[in-house]
């Protein structure tokens, strides 16, 4: 929690704590992301994965649920957390939920996010579940994803049940509220999850150009 | 001379030489990014939010230092808050200078979330994000994602007409 203000210089006019309503007429450009109790768009579309083999969302759906985490290579906001995403996501495929690593970034705008690189990480990270690519991006955009990482956890029957964060600090060792690891376990309990949506600042996908499809 | 290759290496910036940014740098949570919007004194306050490691925040920030000179006489504040860790405060003040960022800018403190929130709840946290604010500090836009000079410019005009 960055909480300290040690590098504030006292002389600053200090701002007014006033409260300032704000949003009634703001016009806003946000995507519209996946609802909670919502189901998964593009099931059935299939995605090239780091081992050579294609897989779609309904191949990757476990019996007790499924994860699903936008994430890429580049991002230093993923790198911060890619070492909890493999072993959430490698504790949930032995607990019986699905996983799929989901990579919507165009590699011609970042390199490091190429199938090569995305082989390597997930090699280097030990995943034990699908890294694969969503070549037009469009899965991305059916979810509402924005940026990496972004999680969502769907629950035995489909239904989104958490949408969010991996959890509330950068630094693994400062975590509060591991969001994640708590809606898996209670996902694969058959349990409701308690926390359902939570943000984080995360890198903006880098969206290919829109699919003629 | 060794002392300037260094400075640009480590901050990779492209001009400017050593340039630091010597205007202050404040840690500043949401209702307080909101309180700055509606102080008086401007007709507008657009407020980025960015970082060093984001590619699409750098390419944009040229574009909105150039419309918060050209448009401060017309009324027009302009803040950067950075989302940068603590530790990388040195990069984000060469990144300032080298950019020509003389007023004072700011580091999100206190809890992302609520910091996200608070701004704006249909912000998903992605970034760059900007918020243009009217003068009595009210939200008049917001959007996700790197924007040009003409978007910017718009918002700051419909800020200004919402008055």
């Amino acid at each position: 929690m960055r909480t300290n203000r040690r590098f504030a210089p006292l002389w600053v006019v200090p701002v007014t704590l006033a409260a300032v309503a704000g949003t009634s007429f703001a016009q806003t450009d946000a995507p519209a992301v996946l609802a909670i109790g919502a189901t998964a768009p593009m099931r059935e579309t299939r995605m090239m994965g780091v081992d050579g083999k294609e897989i779609t969302l309904a191949d990757a759906a476990g019996k007790k649920g499924t994860l699903v985490v936008f994430m890429c290579n580049h991002c230093p906001w993923v790198k911060a957390w890619q070492g909890r995403i493999a072993k959430v996501g490698n504790a949930a495929v032995l607990k019986g939920v699905g996983v799929v690593a989901v990579n919507s970034n165009d590699p011609a705008a970042y390199p490091e996010d190429d199938m090569a690189h995305m082989k390597d990480r997930a090699k280097d990270l030990g995943f034990k579940f699908p890294y694969v690519v969503d070549a037009t991006s469009d899965l991305a955009r059916a979810f509402g994803a924005t940026h990496t990482p972004e999680i969502f956890l769907f629950d035995a029957k489909g239904k989104l049940v958490y949408h969010g964060a991996v959890d509330d600090n950068k630094d693994e060792r400062s975590v509060q509220r591991p969001w994640l690891m708590q809606a898996v376990s209670s996902v694969a309990a058959g349990k409701p999850v308690a926390t359902a949506e939570t943000k984080s600042f995360g890198c903006g996908i880098k969206f290919r150009g829109k699919s003629e499809s | 001379m060794l002392g300037c290759l260094a400075c640009l290496s480590a901050a990779a910036l492209t001009f400017a030489g050593c340039a630091v940014h010597r205007a202050p740098l404040v840690a500043i949570s949401a209702p307080e990014v909101q309180a700055l919007a509606a102080r008086p004194g401007a007709r507008a306050t657009l407020v980025n939010v960015w970082a060093t490691w984001c590619p699409p925040c750098r390419e944009e920030f040229p574009a909105l230092v150039r419309v918060g000179e050209k448009r401060r006489g017309q009324g027009l504040r302009l803040v950067f808050i950075s989302v940068d860790p603590e530790d990388q405060l040195a990069v984000v003040r060469k990144f300032l200078a080298a950019r020509g960022v003389a007023d004072t800018a700011y580091i999100v403190t206190g809890d992302p979330m609520v910091f996200i929130n608070t701004l704006n709840p249909r912000w998903t946290g992605a970034l760059p994000a900007t918020f243009v604010y009217n003068g009595r500090g009210e939200l008049a836009s917001f959007w996700e994602g790197a924007a040009d000079e003409n978007r910017f410019n718009q918002s700051v005009d419909q800020a200004i007409a919402t008055r």
